[in-house]
């Protein structure tokens, strides 16, 4: 029996599970698009709310740290850049390069950016069934005639559905590899080079079994698509949403 | 009546090795086959030809009086295959959706699609298990889901690699339970497997294949002794001259 990651499609009935996926999608532009002028305290306001949603519908925190360890190395070398790179008064000149106060308050905002969005990306993608997603999309490419909307949708599905897939397997990858004593290697080129290889390889080998048992159930573009409809509660949580972005400017 | 034909069948692959070697036989409606062989006979690629997952390089395959090579899409609605990996065959977040994948795929209206869902569930026995994540099923559960989805676009011919493998006890029985249900409501039923204990009792014929080709042909009781030439265990009640004896029982 698999283990399911923070990426995984969680069946449920929560609010969030309700709401259009077309208006969620909307969410996530609004909020992406405020995070950008929004106020450390806002951005602060606007990722509480996200934990907050992520409790409500069954993730737990613990989990999400654990599957993106990785990320959170990325997310300290991205603040040690900035904090390292931006003008101001050197606050100390460790190795010869100067930290200042500007750049650990950018690095700390671009941080939090970005971690607001992958809590907002996780909230969406626990919530809403890729064929939701799928006709979400398919519906807002609709107006533009030279997009292939179908198609676009349903690559964007497909990868939806198949990230919490490729997780598992590097999560099974890694375990193999620490049977073997992989941590002994303190090289950490080595151990990326004898994770990714054999990570690639069973993700494109399992790719292919699945393209063949979609075509085995004859799998196209054209297929009976997921009914979406919005009621008042997406329009009202829409109103909220503005609201909220409005007071991460302003707090 | 013939719902499969096989003419001079051969598959190469790219790199020149020949899998299928001049396979020739046909599957009457409502039979039920056991293809056993030893790995790398030629079982899995053989069942591929059926529903138009391979196209042969050399002879024709007819489901239903059609060519395979001319109508793919038509062979898969009438041989649904259930893969040996049956992670690897769920597609749908839930249970439910992934019966409806395939339904879905046939472009039919909502209200069929859910009337299908319902019948492949039942039939199954996995109705209660509608909603629930089909990667947290157990293995059982997971190889029945594979055949729900399977059923729910309605096939003739019911086309299982290696069903078995990696099933403990109860879910072996229940999958061999289901597959003779199946057969009981008048599926055509084909089989691969190299362990023919679990199966051949229910099985009409018996088709050994080695290297390519078809090596025997005939009713499980005339060549059931032959398996062992061929690197497929005896099944033990043959061994000891019991006769055809269910697994189940």
């Amino acid at each position: 029996m698999a283990e399911l990651t923070s990426f995984s499609y969680r069946p449920g009935h929560s609010f969030i599970h309700k709401i259009d996926t077309r208006f969620k999608l909307l969410f996530i532009v609004i909020i992406g698009f405020s995070s950008l002028k929004a106020s450390m305290s806002g951005i602060l306001l606007l990722s509480l709310i996200a934990v907050c949603g992520l409790v409500m519908v069954g993730i737990s925190l613990r989990q999400v740290v654990r599957d993106l360890y990785i990320f959170i190395f990325f997310l300290i070398f991205i603040f040690a850049v900035r904090a390292f790179s931006a003008g101001g008064v050197a606050l100390t000149n460790p190795f010869g390069m100067s930290l200042t106060y500007d750049g650990l308050i950018e690095g700390s905002l671009v941080c939090l950016r970005i971690i607001l969005i992958v809590l907002i990306g996780l909230l969406f993608t626990s919530t809403t069934r890729t064929a939701e997603v799928k006709a979400a999309i398919d519906w807002i490419l609709r107006p533009f005639p030279f997009i292939p909307g179908g198609r676009v949708a349903t690559m964007t599905g497909l990868m939806m559905r198949f990230i919490p897939v490729i997780m598992e397997q590097a999560r099974e990858t890694s375990s193999a590899q620490k049977a073997r004593s992989i941590e002994n290697r303190k090289n950490p080129f080595y151990r990326m080079v004898k994770f990714s290889i054999p990570l690639l390889e069973r993700t494109f080998y399992n790719a292919g079994r699945i393209s063949m048992a979609m075509e085995a159930r004859c799998y196209s573009g054209k297929r009976t698509g997921q009914k979406l409809s919005s009621n008042i509660n997406d329009w009202i949580s829409l109103l909220v949403i503005i609201s909220l972005c409005i007071i991460s400017f302003l707090v | 009546m013939n719902i499969i034909e096989i003419k001079e069948l051969s598959h190469m692959f790219s790199d020149g090795t020949l899998v299928l070697d001049n396979i020739d036989f046909s599957v009457k409606r409502g039979e039920f086959i056991v293809i056993a062989g030893r790995n790398g006979s030629g079982k899995t690629t053989l069942l591929r030809h059926l529903n138009g997952l391979l196209f042969p390089t050399g002879g024709t395959v007819l489901v239903d009086g059609v060519s395979v090579s001319e109508n793919p899409v038509r062979a898969r609605r009438v041989v649904g295959m259930v893969f040996q990996d049956s992670d690897t065959q769920i597609i749908g977040e839930t249970v439910r959706e992934d019966v409806a994948f395939g339904p879905e795929n046939l472009c039919l209206d909502r209200n069929e699609i859910e009337q299908r869902i319902s019948d492949a569930l039942k039939i199954t026995g996995l109705i209660s298990l509608a909603d629930a994540r089909p990667h947290l099923l157990s293995g059982g559960e997971k190889r029945r889901l594979a055949i729900a989805g399977v059923l729910a676009m309605k096939p003739e011919v019911l086309a299982f690699d290696e069903p078995f493998s990696n099933l403990d006890y109860p879910g072996t029985r229940q999958v061999l339970k289901q597959i003779i249900e199946l057969h009981a409501s008048g599926r055509t039923i084909i089989i691969t497997t190299h362990d023919l204990e679990k199966v051949i009792a229910h099985a009409d014929r018996l088709i050994i294949m080695k290297d390519g080709k078809i090596a025997r042909t005939g009713s499980p009781e005339q060549i059931i002794s032959d398996t062992e030439m061929f690197g497929i265990k005896e099944p033990y009640f043959s061994r000891m001259g019991l006769g055809m004896i269910s697994w189940l029982s």
